[in-house]
């Protein structure tokens, strides 16, 4: 019996060890909550260098790079009042969605999923969508101010308080060179390298980044809205700073030294241009010259 | 001594310099020694005929021109080599990262060099501009008929110098070494490897070993400076000597006949055009580098094989093949043990494969199909010949739409449509308007051949009001190139030999072939 279980010891060992691993990984969360540092694991929760509590609850925290804050408790009568008029037709009274029926599709829960979450969807003037049945709602010009949206998120946050909160980035820390790295590898393969944006498979589009204000590169980043992959665990508070200081400058702003940027559009406006004009007036020339003997 | 007089006045210093002056004196120390005169003067005495069109392939070979200066400009500052390098330079949001030698040497010729982003962007208008006007050039070519006998070879010569210089636009795309470049050559590997049986060798022989590797930018660039562009110099010689020899063909008219050439002489009226078109090129080139950005590779980044950009196309002379990748259907061939990527092989090896044996072909195949073996220097119109033109019309129509195809997601973006879609309409259209242009062109040949007139300028009425207040219009005569009649061609002028009292007229001359 024992010579069998010796036999057996690596092969145990093996299991032990393939089987501990994956679990030690859910035991890393909550040891992290202890933490005072800012790590990758819990970027844009409240375990960083600054933390403010106000009545036993965390209401601004955050690092030198990102500060979030919560929304004021004081919106929330002013957010139920917006929520019932502007959201609650589709999401529910009380914010807890509609699951999909024959006629319609799903309406997401909202509860639980943090006032960052809220504020980018009603602040980027997503919502209130103007056709529900779009598979992804496009940027637009917003229908609620910002303190608006924010008083919304507010209220849909005191439902179910969570996780993060509205992001301020201070860019003065950023490093616009690892940003731009930063950028090439996580964001260019939806957003382009340029970050205009493109259409993606049925429907889906990765919007353009040319118009977006600074707080929402983050909110956009940490909570993952439609398509987009939700970047928590990858990119810490300096990694999203860094991103936001390129998109906010070197995108947003491009120095396009060798003349008119074309849009953005690489090859192809480069080549109707090439074509068009290079080749056209050339043909045109041509056409001048050759009737002239 | 005594006897040499040497000139004093300034009327004698002008007479002793000859009638020429002092460029025709040079000239005559020339031809003592070389003997230029003879071989001079059939040159400048070549006869050229006049039509607009047939200076298209004079904005390829100035184009040409162009991309061999600013080249030589760009090979002072260019480090062909994928050793990495920290960049520091002034463009911040690359500072300290880890980029090849290459892209590091492309950026600094951007921002640090004088003149140098001119160079690049000129350099790289110029090659848009090249193939762009070589496809022109051909599509002349071959509606006009000009490849006919006896000028089968020269349509050979030019179609190697296309696919050349489409090779040779791709090898310079992807020497900075920067993100979308780098996706390319990962394209173009992928394509090497899809040949069945010899592909992964084919591959691994090209780029030195598996990708990226290090031997790709080295090799790249040899091919990209010395060992392309010598051989398309050497069949851009080829093609002009052939053109020179067989003489250019022309359009019917005027007394024009496939004995005769009727034109104006290479020098002046000729020289003075082309040298005014290599400044007119030459500057368009340089308004386009100075004005619209191009390849922006400082913004895309240094190549690396976890990053990846969305939206990237190549140039537009390779945008046929990326629409024929794109909307292929992913049909591949596993078995013993051997995978056949049907996917990538049928369109990016057999489809291009096809095209081109087509139009190497296609000579031969016109003169198999209309028994028309005799030589041709007088151009058809494309209404003329319906066949053909809808022929090419279709083979146009359907490289087009692969071309268009290659944005799909531009496309679908712009439009707000879905992505699936735009494919599924791609693949539809790609095969559809072929066959939808080709009846259409033949249709319009047709009606032109039956226009009274056609092919000929029309010309204006006159309206005129009379006294009692009646409107008129009165037909203005044709115009006097339009209408076919006996040429008098003036004689052909000597200049070495004799001297001519009066300078010499550079009107149209007819000389026999």
């Amino acid at each position: 019996m024992i010579s069998s279980l010796a036999r057996r010891l690596p092969l145990l060992l093996a299991v032990g060890f393939f089987t501990a691993g994956p679990l030690l990984l859910f035991v890393g969360p909550a040891n992290a909550l202890n933490y005072t540092q800012t790590t990758r694991r819990n970027a844009g929760t409240p375990n960083s260098t600054i933390s403010v509590k106000k009545d036993g609850k965390v209401v601004k925290y955050g690092n030198k790079y990102i500060i979030y804050k919560a929304p004021s408790s004081d919106l929330d009568a002013l957010g139920e009042a917006l929520y019932m008029e502007n959201c609650a037709s589709c999401h529910g009274a009380q914010a807890n969605g509609v699951p999909a029926n024959g006629t319609s599709g799903a309406f997401p829960d909202l509860v639980g999923l943090g006032p960052a979450t809220i504020d980018f969807w009603v602040d980027s003037g997503r919502m209130p969508a103007k056709d529900v049945r779009a598979i992804e709602a496009p940027r637009r010009q917003p229908a609620l101010t910002p303190n608006q949206a924010l008083a919304i998120s507010a209220w849909v946050n005191s439902l179910s308080p969570s996780y993060p909160d509205i992001p301020t980035p201070n860019l003065k820390n950023a490093n616009v060179a690892e940003g731009a790295a930063l950028f090439a590898l996580n964001c260019a393969a939806c957003h382009t390298i340029e970050g205009d944006g493109d259409a993606l498979a049925f429907d889906t589009f990765a919007p353009s980044l040319r118009h977006i204000p600074a707080f929402q590169v983050v909110e956009a980043i940490r909570t993952g809205p439609a398509n987009m992959p939700r970047f928590t665990g990858n990119l810490s508070d300096k990694e999203v700073d860094d991103i936001v200081q390129y998109v906010t400058t070197e995108i947003q702003h491009p120095n396009n030294p060798g003349g008119f940027g074309l849009g953005g559009l690489g090859p192809v406006a480069e080549g109707f241009v090439g074509l068009l004009l290079g080749v056209g007036i050339l043909v045109l020339i041509c056409y001048w010259i050759g009737e002239r003997s | 001594m005594s006897d040499v007089t040497v000139p004093t006045t300034k009327r004698a210093k002008k007479a002793a310099e000859g009638p020429y002056g002092k460029i025709g004196q040079a000239i005559n120390e020339l031809d003592d020694r070389l003997g230029v005169a003879k071989g001079g003067r059939t040159f400048m005495d070549k006869i050229f005929p006049d039509h607009w069109s047939f200076m298209l392939g004079e904005i390829a070979l100035y184009s040409f021109v162009i991309l061999l200066v600013t080249g030589i400009y760009l090979t002072f500052y260019y480090v062909p080599s994928v050793a990495h390098v920290i960049y520091h330079g002034s463009y911040k949001p690359l500072d300290g990262q880890s980029v090849t030698q290459a892209f590091a040497s492309t950026v600094n010729i951007s921002f640090a060099v004088r003149g140098g982003l001119l160079m690049r962007q000129m350099h790289h208008w110029a090659c848009d501009i090249f193939v762009g006007s070589i496809v022109v050039h051909m599509a002349r070519v071959f509606f006009t008929g000009a490849f006919r006998k006896p000028r089968e070879l020269n349509w050979t010569i030019g179609l190697t110098l296309m696919i050349l210089a489409i090779g040779n636009g791709f090898l310079g795309y992807s020497l900075p070494d920067d993100l979308v470049s780098g996706t390319g050559i990962r394209i173009a590997y992928s394509i090497m490897e899809s040949i069945p049986l010899v592909g992964t060798y084919l591959a691994f022989f090209v780029f030195g070993g598996n990708f990226p590797g290090t031997a790709t930018i080295p090799r790249f660039f040899i091919l990209h400076v010395l060992i392309l562009p010598l051989v398309i110099i050497g069949l851009v010689t080829a093609h002009l000597f052939l053109l020179v020899r067989q003489k250019h063909t022309q359009f019917p008219g005027e007394g024009k006949t496939e004995k005769n050439v009727v034109g104006t002489p290479m020098f002046p009226v000729f020289m003075a055009k082309t040298t005014g078109f290599l400044f007119i090129v030459g500057g368009v080139t340089a308004l386009l580098g100075a004005f619209a950005q191009i390849n922006p590779i400082w913004q895309f980044g240094p190549y690396d094989a976890a990053r990846i950009s969305y939206a990237v196309q190549p140039d537009f002379y390779m945008g046929f093949l990326d629409g024929a990748l794109r909307i292929w259907p992913s049909w591949s061939f596993a078995s013993f043990g051997h995978t056949i990527p049907f996917e990538v092989f049928v369109p990016a090896v057999i489809l291009p494969g096809i095209i081109f044996n087509i139009a190497y072909v296609w000579p031969m195949l016109e003169r198999k199909f209309t028994h028309d073996n005799e030589i041709h220097n007088l151009l058809d119109r494309p209404s003329q010949r319906p066949k053909r033109t809808a022929a090419g019309v279709a083979v146009l129509v359907f490289i087009s739409m692969l071309f268009i195809a290659s944005s799909t997601d531009l496309i679908a973006n712009f439009f707000h449509l879905s992505l699936n879609y735009v494919l599924w309409a791609m693949r539809f259209l790609v095969i559809v308007t072929p066959f939808i242009a080709y009846p259409i062109t033949y249709k319009i040949c047709k009606e032109l051949q039956g226009v009274k007139g056609g092919g000929k300028r029309k010309t204006p009425n006159v309206v005129t009001r009379t006294v009692e207040g009646e409107y008129l219009a009165t037909p203005t005569p044709s115009y006097s190139e339009d209408v076919m009649e006996e040429l008098h061609p003036t004689p052909v002028p000597i200049f070495i030999e004799a001297e001519p009292d009066e300078p010499v007229e550079s009107g149209v001359r007819t000389v026999d072939r």
